[in-house]
């Protein structure tokens, strides 16, 4: 027999405002239409209730707090919900803006019937701050029509089921307010007197939507629910409480951002390369930040110390009101083999030292070297990323300089010449652009490199060392 | 009288001169005069002072040492060089250019910086560190996390004269047509020793000048 889950989530907005202060005010989430939709304990406490008039409820509770209903924010919220659930659970739908449907029968084998199941998933919820109502059924909207009764009730059996469904008033159900009160001046007042009528006359006076959401609730017409995918991004946002303008603050949230991105990566087992946090100002455009590891990453004490070194170098003018965390690209999690028999002191990899000296000091100041098969000086070496092996068959020249100055400069100052001349011309045709290449000695005793352009004239081009 | 120094050492009250040679665990220079006079070599580990000018061969004295010290896969990592490092000549010295890396930082204090965190680390063999001044204080940081990672730290600079820097060997070049004119300043666990030739002629001729061109450029200038 198919079994379905609902969980409903009457406020959530005002649930994730994670702070201890917030929980002891009364906070009330109104609508465009002045009316309050979400409102948390404390509100609920001084007798405000849903689908209050605001006016009513400033004057029954003087210090109520208000926050404008965000659908948008709703409906993130209640996608990490989902994330976080997918954890023990597999199939799960959304259905804005506040409740889950979860299809729980394939599940129960795995967790040796329902006691179990819910043991594992109730404290999943737990860890969440959000209040919620749950209900099972035997289809998706049937389990939906309970849990919004708010019955708290969990069962597998066919009658206990059957029972609370034909006990359910018609106004926890999906159909539109004209087909209710059609119904009721008929007299039908619960889901069992409709159920109970025979369908050829119901087509007959009501329209096709009663039919189909009839159908779909007896489990006779197929309900399509489209079930969530586990995400391989990571993308959450934090208002801060008050706005911050020091850069060593900021680390407190950011932590936590980066703790629930640990969280994520740890349990599928990746690690990430990049991460762009974003500052969000409030009258300025946000400030976008990358950082990099090398080595993929997922501790969040290791990516709190890119971050920080990122943050430091940062002069920020105006406070920051909230911040924004995204990694788009997450790479499997690959486990370095350190020497068993030459334990090297310090527990940083050449992949993690090289990320921590581009944080500080930026991409372009760390480099590597590598050798190309070029005679020309200018050419034969170049500064790639660091730590790339390149190739192997190119076999260097003999005596050539340590360093080659950026520029070269003239010569003059009276040298020694010991070696040469050596002829290198850039192109085969080029026959002017040719340079004879010189190793001399000046008076300091330095070993310079210097070449005799076609021209006559000398040039220093490179110092041995 | 023997018994009683027997129980002095054995309590580390008593020091003998002649017990200094572990001071530091030496790699071999490549050169064997300098090895001789050096006890051994460059230290493996700690600061190391180089008082020179440029381009006399102070880097052609460190390569031996330096191939060894990454042939262990470590890093070698080359802070602030004072023009673009040319991968020929490190190529041909037998340094593996995938275990190079070159810092260019804008500031000194950005320079110590990133010395101190790849000296810290444990996977860098020796950094090479350009022409930064150097406080007593710092040094003595960098000398410690040296110690911490077992890597050693080069300093290149001009020679110059101020307080002595608590270093594992200091020493002060000077060019000559063979090689270098090699002083030591300073030497953990043993003692300062007078200018002595390394000499370069077997390892770089090409950038030596012969006996014979030496003395034909005597009697020209006489």
């Amino acid at each position: 027999m198919a079994l379905y889950l609902y969980l409903q989530f009457p406020a959530l907005q005002p649930d994730s405002l994670g702070c201890a202060a917030a929980q002891q005010l009364p906070v009330a989430v109104v609508n465009e239409q002045h009316c309050i939709v979400q409102l948390n304990a404390v509100a609920g406490q001084s007798g405000i209730t849903l689908n209050m008039a605001l006016g009513t409820a400033a004057a029954l509770c003087p210090n109520l707090q208000l926050l404008p209903y965000q659908p948008q924010l709703q409906l993130n919220i209640l996608q990490n919900v989902a994330q976080q659930l997918y954890q023990v659970t597999a199939d799960i739908a959304l259905d804005p803006p506040d409740g889950l449907y979860i299809r729980l029968c394939n599940m129960l084998q795995l967790y040796q019937g329902l006691a179990g199941y819910w043991q594992a998933l109730s404290q999943e919820l737990k860890l969440l701050p959000y209040r919620y109502y749950y209900a099972s059924g035997a289809t998706p909207f049937a389990a939906k029509c309970l849990a919004r009764q708010q019955l708290n009730l969990l069962t597998g059996e066919p009658d206990a089921l059957a029972t609370a469904l034909n006990h359910s008033p018609l106004r926890f159900t999906e159909l539109d307010t004209d087909n209710q009160q059609q119904l009721q001046r008929l007299g039908i007042n619960t889901l069992g007197q409709l159920l109970a009528l025979a369908q050829a006359e119901l087509a007959r006076r009501f329209d096709s939507s009663l039919l189909s959401y009839l159908g779909r609730l007896r489990g006779s017409f197929y309900h399509a629910l489209h079930y969530i995918k586990p995400e391989h991004s990571f993308s959450r946002y934090v208002e801060l409480l008050y706005d911050i303008i020091d850069t060593e603050v900021l680390s407190k949230p950011l932590h936590a951002l980066l703790q629930q991105l640990e969280q994520q990566l740890q349990r599928i087992n990746a690690a990430c390369h990049q991460l762009q946090l974003s500052l969000l100002f409030r009258a300025m455009p946000a400030h976008r930040l990358s950082i990099g590891s090398v080595q993929g990453e997922y501790r969040a004490a290791n990516w709190l110390k890119l971050c920080q070194l990122q943050l430091d170098k940062l002069k920020l003018t105006e406070p920051v009101s909230g911040l924004q965390l995204e990694v788009t690209a997450f790479v499997p999690q690959q486990s370095q083999s350190d020497d068993l028999f030459q334990p090297v002191p310090g527990a940083v990899s050449p992949l993690q030292l090289v990320s921590l000296l581009q944080a500080r000091l930026g991409y372009h100041c760390v480099s590597g070297l590598t050798l190309q098969n070029q005679h020309l000086p200018e050419q034969a070496s170049q500064r790639p990323l660091p730590l790339l092996t390149g190739k192997t068959a190119v076999t260097a020249l003999a005596l050539r300089p340590a360093f080659l100055l950026a520029k070269p400069q003239r010569l003059t100052e009276t040298v020694e010449i010991n070696h040469g001349p050596e002829r290198l011309c850039p192109d085969g045709w080029a026959l002017e652009a040719q340079r004879d290449y010189f190793i001399g000695r000046n008076s300091k005793g330095q070993w310079l490199w210097l070449y005799r352009t076609a021209q006559q004239q000398w040039f220093v081009q490179g110092i041995f060392s | 009288m023997s018994a009683l120094l027997e129980q002095l050492t054995r309590r580390q009250l008593l020091w003998q001169g002649n017990s200094q040679h572990t001071a530091y665990q030496a790699v071999s220079s490549g050169y064997a005069e300098l090895d001789q006079q050096l006890a051994g070599g460059f230290p493996a580990s700690g600061l190391i002072d180089i008082q020179t000018g440029q381009g006399i061969g102070e880097l052609r004295l460190l390569l031996p040492y330096l191939q060894q010290q990454q042939s262990s896969g470590r890093l070698l990592v080359l802070i602030s060089p004072p023009a673009e490092p040319c991968a020929d000549m490190l190529c041909a010295a037998g340094i593996v250019l995938s275990q190079l890396v070159i810092v260019t930082p804008k500031t000194s204090k950005d320079a110590l910086w990133a010395a101190e965190q790849c000296l810290q680390s444990g996977c860098c063999a020796s950094v090479l560190l350009w022409q930064v001044p150097l406080k007593l204080a710092q040094a003595r940081r960098l000398q410690l996390a040296a110690e911490q990672g077992a890597a050693s730290v080069i300093l290149i600079r001009r020679p110059m004269d101020g307080l002595s820097l608590p270093v594992n060997l200091s020493v002060k070049l000077q060019p000559h047509r063979q090689g270098v004119l090699l002083s030591v300043q300073k030497r953990k666990g043993g003692w300062p020793a007078a200018p002595f030739l390394v000499d370069m002629q077997n390892r770089w001729p090409g950038l030596c000048f012969t006996t014979e061109q030496h003395w034909q450029a005597r009697r020209k200038a006489s």
